[in-house]
């Protein structure tokens, strides 16, 4: 086998082994592709990240669930610990960064950890807050890490309504900040009307909805 | 209870579809209290829930619980809510937070751990005032969700399943002493518990899950339960749970038992798997209460009345899940609205 073939063929292995939440193999695959000469960024985002996408979509199929999804973000992260070390600065890829956290009065943070996984997945810089991040919060962590984003959860139909009080000020200090929205009782019309430039119904979209709603503040693609 | 959703459970006409109430910190709200007292004071929570039914005409009595019971009784910590945006009591600290606690968990003490109390307190105001003493008991994945974390619980359903059948075992144990307790002191066919089962929602969990890790053991504590004497079992089947319906179908909850919905499950679904067996309620969006003109919510309660007319065992109106607490009032008189017309209407 060739070096083109033999680096294909680990990419295309680490993708399966996050699909299949193999950890061992990713880590395995990993080292292996580090003693190949693999470029550490390709192994993630020409692997790693390739099967966390599919795994998005077995999500919103209905045909993995969230043990599933967990167990494959497991296996991710620990590939991206082998990786991460040997990512040369200057090669460093973010395309985007992120500011995320459940809203103030609410500690429900499942949704939102599974969001920054597929966040993590898709190669971006993400700023956890965690969960019952009080207001003010979002805006300061966003000023400190110049983030291109900052995305708000909330499961519960009181804490929701502390969503357009985060993006008020948010949006005030510059509105080229792309905010985005997501929880069980929120809707899309909700979201608009909260001011949040986007929605995602669920982790397996979050990306995608995230990207057009940067496009749209900021026009990039 | 009124004797209007009496005759629905013995399957008797009613003159009207009967109100159910899911409505908590609405009911503090409504009379000036901060939503912490319902769930802190059961004097007072049983006063406020009493005057909000009485104002909007609901069919049911008070009930005290919340979505994670489970994190105090075996020994972690939950904090009451407090704050402006702060809904219901929440865990603050898990009481296994590793695999290591598993072995440590050992069943409450139904007379002493924590709400229990609060709830025994709070069903004896239910007897005194003659409305169902309706005991809400987690759910047995829900609690066992609230003991270690959904995550947690995730994570060993797939890499260490005998510990989630150790907690389940324990949660599922642990609900039947609480019906067993509560039988004792009010009798069993005075008891409805309830139980509600967020966490085994098919947004975390697949049906092939809830057939290994949820069914078998809310099918033995649900026949352990009506095996007391105890008539009817409440469940809320929180969420979207349409692929867990064939198993819910499979369930014993009495003679008939109270099944009610969340919105993402359509009523006419509920009825075909469980109505014949069981009195469906269900299912108006919560948001809804929030979001929609009172004719939006008016036509939605329309709607699912229309839907329920077909229910063999019976239907009563209700919110998908608790009415959100800052819902505006004339929103949720709507719900008695509907019904009082469509009765008119026939």
């Amino acid at each position: 086998m060739d070096s083109v073939e033999t680096e294909k063929e680990i990419l295309r292995g680490l993708g399966d082994a996050v699909i299949a939440y193999d950890e061992e193999k990713t880590v395995e695959l990993a080292k292996m592709a580090l003693e190949k000469g693999i470029d550490p960024s390709d192994a993630i985002l020409k692997g790693l990240a390739v099967g966390m996408e599919e795994v998005g979509r077995l999500y919103e199929k209905q045909e993995y669930f969230v043990p599933e999804l967990l167990l494959c973000a497991d296996a991710m992260n620990a590939a991206l610990d082998v990786l991460k070390p040997h990512i040369k600065l200057e090669t460093q890829s973010k395309p985007f960064s992120v500011v995320i956290g459940t809203v103030e009065g609410d500690i429900h943070e499942i949704g939102k950890n599974l969001v920054r996984i597929m966040y993590e997945a898709a190669g971006w810089t993400v700023y956890d807050l965690g969960a019952d991040v009080k207001i003010p919060r979002f805006l300061e962590e966003q000023k400190r890490t110049g983030a291109d984003v900052v995305a708000i959860s909330s499961l519960m139909t009181m804490s929701m309504l502390a969503i357009p009080e985060v993006i008020k000020p948010i949006k005030a200090y510059d509105p080229g900040i792309t905010v985005m929205v997501g929880g069980a009782p929120l809707t899309r019309e909700m979201a608009m009307a909260y001011g949040a430039d986007g929605f995602a119904l669920n982790c397996g979209t979050a990306v995608k909805e995230t990207l057009e709603a940067l496009g749209r503040v900021k026009g990039r693609p | 209870m009124t004797d209007r959703a009496m005759r629905l459970l013995k399957g008797e006409p009613v003159d009207r579809t009967p109100l159910f109430p899911f409505i908590l910190g609405f009911c503090a709200k409504n009379a000036g209290y901060p939503i912490a007292t319902i769930y802190s004071d059961p004097q007072k929570s049983f006063d406020l829930q009493l005057w909000t039914h009485e104002q909007y005409d609901f069919d049911w009595g008070p009930i005290y619980g919340y979505a994670s019971y489970g994190t105090w009784e075996f020994g972690g910590e939950i904090r009451m809510p407090t704050a402006t945006y702060e809904q219901a009591p929440f865990h603050t600290r898990f009481p296994v937070e590793g695999e290591q606690d598993v072995p440590g968990l050992r069943l409450p003490d139904p007379r002493t751990a924590g709400c229990l109390p609060l709830s025994m307190e709070f069903s004896r105001l239910q007897e005194k005032h003659g409305k169902p003493i309706s005991i809400v008991c987690g759910g047995n994945f829900t609690i066992a969700g609230n003991v270690c974390s959904v995550e947690t619980l995730c994570r060993w359903m797939l890499k260490k399943p005998d510990l989630v059948h150790s907690i389940m075992r324990l949660t599922t144990d642990h609900i039947v002493d609480i019906v067993r307790y509560w039988s004792d002191v009010f009798s069993a066919e005075r008891v409805i518990p309830q139980m509600w089962e967020p966490l085994a929602a098919n947004i975390i969990i697949s049906p092939k899950q809830f057939e290994k890790f949820v069914f078998p053991y809310i099918k033995e504590s649900s026949e352990k339960i009506l095996a007391m004497g105890v008539k009817h079992i409440l469940y809320h089947i929180c969420g979207d749970q349409n692929k867990n319906l064939p198993y819910w179908s499979q369930i014993p909850m009495g003679g008939p038992g109270l099944c009610s919905f969340g919105l993402e499950v359509d009523l006419l679904a509920a009825i075909e798997y469980l109505g014949s067996r069981n009195v469906i309620i269900g299912n108006i969006d919560p948001k809804a209460y929030l979001n929609e003109t009172p004719k939006q919510i008016y036509g939605l309660c329309r709607e699912a009345l229309e839907k329920g007319r077909s229910a063999p065992r019976g239907f009563m109106l209700s919110s998908g899940c608790e009415i959100p607490p800052e819902a505006p009032p004339y929103h949720v008189y709507q719900m008695h609205k509907a019904i009082k017309d469509s009765a008119t209407s026939g």
